[in-house]
């Protein structure tokens, strides 16, 4: 095996790699991105790829995990480690697309590595969607939007409450129900 | 990274801007270099084309 190869498995254990979600988030973001584009936990950067190939946009794929980084540099997107909108400046981006980690856990059963932080919202599944939320508007160019992914086991009122608070107005541009939850992927406009 | 990465990152601290420093590129990207908050002072490594522009104390702990 080459080091290459190598480092490419070790990358795949440690990212979290494309499923149901990333199918629905990037089938809104491919109908709803416009101008420039990030997305916040880009994990393997599938999703970021697919708005950068079909529809031309310049992608920035962010993760705090460094092979996720290296994952969406290698499909051609722009890598960036980072925790959530952190280091991206004042009205930066047209469009912001998240698929955050939201699984409700238990603080006694985490297991503590890259793969948990993939796929963790804490103890109510929204410890992640929380802070973004607070932060996504300052990053968020006049006119801009954000593309949410909310699962039905993160509590879809509660994410609610947390849009509305956050101070934008929001509609469904997917939604589409699985065995054990429903995913939706809402677009986030500042209210009126 | 591309050098217009510039246009939309800051200092995650304080939201100052970076200076570039380049340690080495090919013609489209920066490979290698530092990424220095003109305002904090903070440092932020670019290695394998790639910035780490977490906060300091999350790097750390990501690093282990």
């Amino acid at each position: 095996m080459t080091d290459l190869t190598e480092r490419r498995g070790l990358d795949d254990a440690v990212v979290y790699q494309p499923a149901e979600d990333s199918g629905l988030l990037a089938e809104a973001a491919v109908a709803e991105a416009h101008g420039r584009v990030l997305e916040v936990g880009t994990g393997s950067g599938w999703v970021a790829e697919q708005i950068a190939e079909k529809r031309g946009l310049e992608v920035v794929g962010s993760d705090r995990n460094p092979h996720a980084a290296r994952q969406a540099r290698e499909r051609g997107i722009e890598g960036v480690v980072a925790d959530l909108c952190g280091p991206f400046r004042t009205a930066a981006f047209d469009t912001v697309c998240f698929n955050p980690p939201y699984l409700p856990t238990d603080p006694d059963n985490e297991w503590d590595d890259w793969m948990e932080r993939a796929l963790s919202g804490g103890e109510s599944g929204r410890e992640l969607i929380e802070p973004f939320l607070a932060d996504v508007g300052r990053v968020l160019a006049p006119g801009g939007v954000v593309l949410l992914l909310v699962s039905s086991l993160t509590g879809y009122d509660e994410v609610l409450a947390l849009i509305e608070a956050a101070g934008f107005d929001h509609e469904v541009v997917v939604e589409e129900s699985f065995p054990f939850e429903t995913l939706s992927v809402l677009r986030l406009e500042r209210a009126e | 990274m591309k050098e217009s990465l510039m246009d939309v990152v800051c200092c995650p601290l304080d939201k100052a801007d970076l200076d570039l420093d380049v340690a080495d590129r090919d013609e489209e990207e920066i490979l290698d270099g530092t990424l220095t908050c003109t305002e904090c002072g903070e440092t932020y490594p670019i290695e394998d084309g790639i910035p780490n522009l977490l906060p300091p104390d999350m790097r750390d702990e990501a690093a282990a």
